[in-house]
C-alpha cells in the first residue's frame, strides 16, 4: 500500500488543480489494491488504474517536458504487484526455512533494482535526438521484435 | 505435474502492453518507462524452466499402537534444481502431523534432502498415508507446477489396550484342554470333592487321610482345567460421534482387549460384527487369530443399513455351542437388541457391556429436548431391565471409567444371580 501510495502521491502533489479529477481514479485503485490483499483478487485492475492514474496526470500537463520520476513510479508499482503477491502467498500456513524469504526478498530487490535500470535507460535514450544513425535505428527495431517476442513467448506459456 | 502462471503474469502484460501501446499513440517516453519494468518481470518469469523432482515417500514402521508416533520420511531430488519446493503429505483425519502440515524448502541442482514428518496416530484404524501434494514455484511465485507424488503408503493402527485384571468365566467349558477351570469334575489339578471309591479308579487318586479316618477307601475328585469358546459380538449399526469421540472407538478397543486376554488364556475367541456389514471370524485360538481379529476389527465401520438382519444369517460354526458370548454394544439398534435377546432364547451364555452413549449425548438444559432425553434414557432403562429378567448381565462401561470396572459387575451378577 506504501509504494502504491508513494507512486501516485508525487503525482497528485504535482498535479495542482487538476488533482481533483485524478484523485478518484487514484483512490478507486487504492480500494482495489486493498480488495486484493484481502481476497486475492483484482491486483491487475489496481496496478492498471495506478498506471493509467500517472498518465492522465502526465497528459493534464501543459508542458510536454519528459518526467524524471517516471522509472522510479514504474518501479513502485511493480514493488506494490510483488509484495502484494508475496503477501498473499505467505498467508498459506506452510513451514520454510528463513532462507526462502531471503532468497524470495533478494529476488524482488533485484528485480526493482534491474527495472529501475531498464526504465531509466528508456527515459535516457529518449533524450537521445532522432535521425541519429542506422545503428541507434536497429537498436530501437530490435528492442520491439524483443518486446513482441516476449509477449508471444508470455501468450504462449 | 501441472503448469499454472500467477493471475499478475497476466496483470503484468496487460500493463506493459497498455504502456508500449500508450507511449505510441501519446508519442512520450513515460508511459514505455513504465511498461519496462513489467516487462521485465515478464521475461524473468518465461526464463524460469519446468522442474524435474523425484520424491519418495516411506515410513518408518508399518504398524502402530494408538497414540504412537510414526516418522514420514520425504525424499527429495532434482535434477535441475527448485526455487522453492512446497510438500503437503495427505493425511486421513485419524492422524496429524507435528507443525506445520505443509513444508517448503529450496532445492539446488542434483541435491538430495530428506525431510522428516512426525505423525501421531489419534485413533485406531487400516490408514493409508499419502500421497505428497506437491508445489514447484520460481523464485518470484510467478509461475508454478503442481501435482501428486509418492506412494500411498499403508500403515496400521492397532487400538489401545486396556488392562484387566481378570476375565469373566463362561459358565461352560468345553473338552479342549485349556486355563479354565471346568465346572464338571474330571482329571484336574483343582480338588472338587471326595467320593468313596469305585472301580477302576486309580491309586494315586486315593485320599489316604480320609480313607483312615473313614475306614473305606476314599478318592479324591478334581475339577479339569479346560479352554472355553468366545465369540465378541461387536455392534456396528449404530454409534454416537461427538468431538473426535465416538461409541464404536471405544467398542473396538474393547474388543480387542477382550481378544487378547481370553487368547492368552488359551481359549478360543470369535468375531462377529453385526451391522450394516456382516464380518465373523470362526474362533480359532492362538497368535494368528488375534491378528486376524485386530485386523477385522480395523475395517469394522459404522455402515448405515435399513436391513432387517438376525442371527439367523450368521454361518453356524461362527456360533458354536456352550460358548460366552460377549456382546460389545452402544444399545441404539432395535435390530441389535432383538438379536442379543434371540441367542439368549437359544441358550448362549451372553453377557452385554453396554459402551454408554450418554456422556456423548448432553442435551441443552433450556430446550426441550431434555424430556425426548429423558424418555429415550427410561426406554434403555426398560431394555437393560428386560435383559436382566433373561438372566443376561448387562453392565455399562462409562468414558471415564476403566473396562475392568464393568467386567467386575458381571462377576459380581453371577455371584448373586443364578442363571436362567
Amino acid at each position: 500500500m506504501a509504494a502504491y501510495g508513494g507512486a501516485l502521491a508525487d503525482a497528485l502533489a504535482r498535479a495542482g488543480s487538476t488533482a481533483g479529477y485524478l484523485a478518484p481514479g487514484a483512490a478507486l485503485g487504492a480500494l482495489l489494491l486493498a480488495v486484493a490483499l484481502v481476497y486475492g483478487r483484482g491486483l491487475g485492475a489496481a496496478l492498471f488504474l495506478g498506471g493509467a492514474t500517472y498518465l492522465a496526470f502526465l497528459v493534464s500537463e501543459e508542458h510536454h517536458r519528459v518526467d524524471p520520476t517516471a522509472p522510479l513510479v514504474a518501479v513502485l508499482l511493480l514493488l506494490c504487484g510483488e509484495l502484494a503477491a508475496w503477501s498473499l502467498d505467505e498467508r498459506w500456513r506452510i513451514e520454510g526455512d528463513a532462507a526462502l524469504l531471503w532468497r524470495r526478498g533478494a529476488a524482488t530487490a533485484a528485480l526493482a533494482l534491474a527495472g529501475l535500470t531498464v526504465a531509466a535507460l528508456v527515459v535516457a535514450l529518449s533524450a537521445v535526438p532522432s535521425g541519429r544513425g542506422l545503428a541507434l535505428t536497429v537498436a530501437g527495431a530490435a528492442a520491439a521484435v524483443c518486446a513482441a517476442g516476449v509477449g508471444v513467448m508470455v501468450a504462449g506459456r | 505435474m501441472t503448469g499454472f502462471t500467477s493471475p499478475r503474469l497476466s496483470a503484468y502484460a496487460a500493463v506493459a502492453a497498455s504502456g508500449l501501446v500508450a507511449g505510441l499513440a501519446l508519442g512520450r517516453v513515460e508511459p514505455v518507462a513504465l511498461a519496462a519494468p513489467f516487462l521485465l518481470a515478464l521475461v524473468a518469469a518465461v526464463a524460469g524452466h519446468k522442474p524435474q523432482v523425484s520424491v519418495h515417500l516411506s515410513l518408518d514402521r508399518e504398524r502402530v499402537l494408538e497414540g504412537d508416533e510414526v516418522t514420514a520420511k520425504v525424499e527429495l531430488a532434482s535434477a535441475n534444481g527448485v526455487d522453492r519446493f512446497e510438500l503437503l503429505l495427505l493425511l486421513p483425519p485419524e492422524v496429524r502431523v507435528e507443525g506445520a502440515p505443509a513444508r517448503a524448502l529450496h532445492l539446488r541442482a542434483g541435491e538430495e534432502q530428506t525431510i522428516e514428518l512426525k505423525l501421531r496416530c489419534d485413533r485406531w484404524g487400516a490408514l493409508s498415508i499419502g500421497p505428497l501434494v506437491v508445489r514447484a514455484r520460481d523464485i518470484l511465485g510467478i509461475r508454478t507446477w503442481e501435482g501428486q507424488a509418492g506412494e500411498v503408503q499403508r500403515l496400521r493402527v492397532y487400538p489401545a489396550e486396556e488392562t484387566l485384571h481378570s476375565l469373566v468365566a463362561p459358565l461352560e467349558t468345553q473338552v479342549f484342554v485349556g486355563n479354565q477351570v471346568s465346572r464338571a469334575r474330571g482329571e484336574g489339578i483343582e480338588f472338587a470333592d471326595l467320593r468313596e471309591w469305585q472301580p477302576g479308579d486309580r491309586v494315586r487318586r486315593v485320599n489316604w487321610r480320609a480313607t483312615a479316618l473313614r475306614g473305606s477307601l476314599w478318592v479324591n475328585e478334581q475339577y479339569p482345567e479346560r479352554n472355553t469358546d468366545v465369540v465378541l459380538f461387536l455392534d456396528t449399526f449404530a454409534e454416537v460421534r461427538a468431538e473426535g469421540r465416538s461409541t464404536n472407538d471405544r467398542a473396538v478397543r474393547a474388543a480387542a482387549t477382550l481378544a487378547r486376554g481370553y487368547l492368552q488364556r488359551k481359549d478360543r475367541v470369535g468375531l462377529v460384527g453385526f451391522g450394516g456389514v456382516l464380518s465373523w471370524l470362526v474362533p480359532e485360538s492362538g497368535t494368528r487369530q488375534l491378528y486376524a481379529i485386530v485386523d477385522t476389527l480395523l475395517t469394522s465401520d459404522i455402515v448405515h443399513s435399513y436391513a432387517m438382519r438376525g442371527v439367523d444369517v450368521l454361518p453356524p460354526r461362527t456360533l458354536p455351542p456352550k460358548a460366552l458370548v460377549l456382546a460389545i454394544t452402544p444399545l441404539l439398534d432395535d435390530r441389535t437388541a432383538a438379536a442379543l435377546l434371540d441367542l439368549r432364547a437359544r441358550g448362549y451364555d451372553l453377557i452385554v457391556v453396554e459402551v454408554s452413549p450418554l456422556e456423548l449425548l448432553e442435551p441443552d438444559p433450556e430446550s426441550s429436548s431434555q424430556l425426548a432425553h429423558r424418555l429415550w434414557r427410561l426406554s434403555r432403562e426398560a431394555l437393560r431391565w428386560r435383559y436382566e429378567q433373561l438372566g443376561v448381565p448387562v453392565v455399562t462401561w462409562r468414558e471415564d471409567e476403566p473396562l475392568a470396572a464393568p467386567l467386575e459387575e458381571v462377576n459380581a451378577f453371577r455371584h448373586l444371580a443364578r442363571p436362567a
